[in-house]
């Protein structure tokens, strides 16, 4: 990991409170899915966390909703404004070529890292299904997604593709044409949870991408951590360092995280 | 740049830099960071070490505040054991000295924890008075004179060959008190000032986080405990609090520390151990001065009048 100036290309209003940033630079070590970045967003005190949403040609790019005060000021920042960038931070998503048969399953800005997954893998042939979960049609980052994967959409209000939860909509697609070998996710903690007990059930492998609140991003505070299982019950491991990708059977899910 | 140097002595405790990084910023020194020039650094102080292994708190732990945050990862560490067994060597960082943090909830705790490490040739020691004592109800130990007292003198007598550094709480009425009672304690060094006992409230989740507050916000409450304390002691001081510039780390050294303890702000400033060597060099060259040394306390009323207040002992 390293510190950097990164010059912004594109700071684009997408949909409703979703946003793409496109950073101009490169890191020495080239970041994988699942790994993010930590930006100073100033004048606060705290760095940000951001999964890469894509990585390429000199670009690195992030997917962002405005949900408080610094994702407010980063969306007000213009092309040609620099950010101070730590990265890239923590742990990608694990692929394994026996996986033929792939779902990816995101909910709001958890499609970030998978769309940076699916820039990968969409370069070997694969089966990959992507399920998407947003609250309305508007939420939907509709040009951002590759070609050569197929899509499921689903509403919470039913303004696009299917009404109600995208886990349940993966349920019943599993139900009718079969399991995949391996489940990628990302979004809201609810919605991971939920992929895990489909996991389990399905004995089918699930890593997701977990958030939390951070602090120094890079595994030296222990502020950012999560119950995960251990050989004698469980412990507390940072999300930021351990993580931030996790198998959904190692994860403790709480109700109230 | 002309023959300044950075080097500073703490009675026995040789450091490259005044620049040490503070107790639960940086684990126990063994992950590299990858952005942060250890060559400036003088020394690393461990995450806070215990008997029993404590698992920590539940979250949230980190809540952003004006111009700071507040912390409560409760002590998370793997107990002492653990601690030597797996940490503690490698936690050597080539010309950074390390520095081991202990607490404990009585007096026996932290003589064990001293015996444990003085058999394993730890050089320096760093007390952590902000822990509860298990005898007064939540009260930390540096909220007693006399406890402090007992706590600092107990460990020092286990390690009298060693460094011992004591660290003081701010959440008192008088700081200068408790730092009086860890010098008559034995303490060599003292560092000030921890975390200021502090909430948040999630109005979201209706919920209330409690820990301690640290970043800019507490650099004028640092200042002051150190430039208070200065006129009191003599033995030598950390200033830990809120440093986030150069700037901020020669107004300590002025105020009357010797070397300064970085914190939060190493979280999101990954140039500010250069910053800081840069403006105690400049400040330096453009002062006529030789040495770091000279310039601690510099602007302290103490070095103005001269005189020392009179005290009473313990
Ligand atoms: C590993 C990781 C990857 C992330 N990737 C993305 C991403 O790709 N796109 C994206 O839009 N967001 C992402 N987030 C969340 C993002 O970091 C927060 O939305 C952001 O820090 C909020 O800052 P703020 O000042 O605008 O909000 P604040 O004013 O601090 O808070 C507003 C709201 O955001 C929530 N929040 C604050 N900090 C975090 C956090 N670290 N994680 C989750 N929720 C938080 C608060 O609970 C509150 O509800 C990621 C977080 C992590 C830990
Ligand atoms: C996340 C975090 C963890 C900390 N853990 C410890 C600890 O284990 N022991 C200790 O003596 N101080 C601990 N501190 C206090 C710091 O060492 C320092 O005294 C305090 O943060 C003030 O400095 P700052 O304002 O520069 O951060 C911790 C501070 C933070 C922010
Ligand atoms: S944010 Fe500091 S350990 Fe994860």
């Amino acid at each position: 990991m390293e510190a950097k100036s990164f010059q912004i290309k594109k700071n684009i209003h997408l949909t409703e409170k979703l946003h793409l940033l496109e950073l101009e630079g490169s890191f020495l070590q080239s970041p994988v899915p699942g790994q993010f970045i930590h930006i100073k967003i100033d004048p606060f005190f705290l760095r940000r966390p951001f999964s890469i949403a894509g990585y390429n040609d000199n670009t690195l790019k992030i997917l962002y909703r405005v949900v408080g005060r610094a994702t407010e000021v980063l969306s007000e920042k213009e092309a040609g404004d620099s950010l101070n960038v730590i990265g890239p931070l923590g742990n990608g998503f694990p692929v394994n070529n026996n996986y033929k048969s792939i779902f990816l399953v995101g909910g709001g800005t958890g499609i970030a890292p998978l769309l940076f997954l699916t820039d990968t893998l969409i370069r070997k042939n694969l089966n990959i299904s992507f399920f998407y979960g947003a609250r309305t049609s508007e939420c939907i980052a509709f040009h951002l997604l590759p070609y050569g994967v197929d899509y499921i959409f689903s509403t919470n209000d039913g303004s696009y593709g299917y009404k109600g939860l995208i886990g349940e909509v993966m349920q019943q697609h599993i139900k009718k044409n079969g399991k995949p070998d391996i489940i990628y996710g990302g979004g809201p903690y609810q919605m991971l949870k939920q992929l895990a007990k489909i996991s389990a059930k399905h004995k089918t492998p699930a890593f997701v991408s977990l958030e939390n609140r951070m602090a120094c991003g890079t595994g030296i505070c222990y502020g950012c951590v999560t119950k995960i299982k251990d050989k004698t019950g469980w412990e507390y491991k940072r999300v930021c360092k351990d993580g931030p990708v996790f198998n959904t059977e190692e994860v403790i899910w709480e109700n109230n995280p | 740049m002309g023959k300044q140097s950075l080097k500073i002595a703490l009675n026995k405790l040789n450091l490259k830099t005044p620049i040490i990084v503070a107790s639960g910023i940086f684990s126990y020194g063994e992950i590299d960071i990858g952005y942060l020039d250890y060559k400036k650094l003088g020394a690393v102080v461990t995450k806070t070490i215990t008997i029993n292994p404590k698992e920590g708190n539940p979250q949230p732990r980190l809540w952003e505040t004006p111009s700071g945050m507040i912390n409560c990862i409760g002590l998370q560490n793997p107990g002492i054991k653990e601690f030597i067994r797996k940490k503690l060597y490698s936690a050597n960082i080539p010309n950074v000295k390390t520095i081991v943090s202990i607490s404990g909830e009585s007096v026996d705790e932290v003589k064990k924890l001293t015996e444990m490490l003085v058999k394993k040739d730890v050089k320096v020691i760093e007390l952590n008075l902000s822990c509860p004592n298990v005898n007064r109800q939540n009260l930390m130990v540096s909220q007693n004179p006399e406890d402090t007292y007992r706590f600092v003198k107990a460990v020092k007598e286990i390690c009298r060959s060693k460094t011992l550094i004591a660290k003081v709480s701010p959440n008192v009425t008088d700081i200068t008190e408790t730092a009086l009672a860890a010098e008559d304690g034995g303490a060599d060094i003292l560092s000030l000032i921890n975390t200021l006992k502090a909430i948040a409230i999630d109005t979201e989740k209706r919920g209330v986080i409690e820990g301690g507050l640290s970043g800019p916000a507490i650099k004028p409450v640092g200042l002051k405990a150190v430039y208070d304390t200065y006129q009191k002691v003599d033995i030598p001081l950390i200033g830990i609090g809120g440093i986030t510039t150069g700037q901020d780390a020669l107004e300590y050294i002025l105020a009357g520390a010797s070397a300064i303890g970085i914190g939060s702000a190493l979280f999101s400033n990954p140039y500010i151990a250069d910053q800081i060597c840069e403006t105690l060099t400049v400040f330096l060259e453009r002062n006529n001065l030789k040495n770091l040394s000279d310039a601690t306390g510099l602007l302290n009323e103490k070095n103005k009048t001269g005189a020392k207040k009179s005290r009473k002992k313990h």
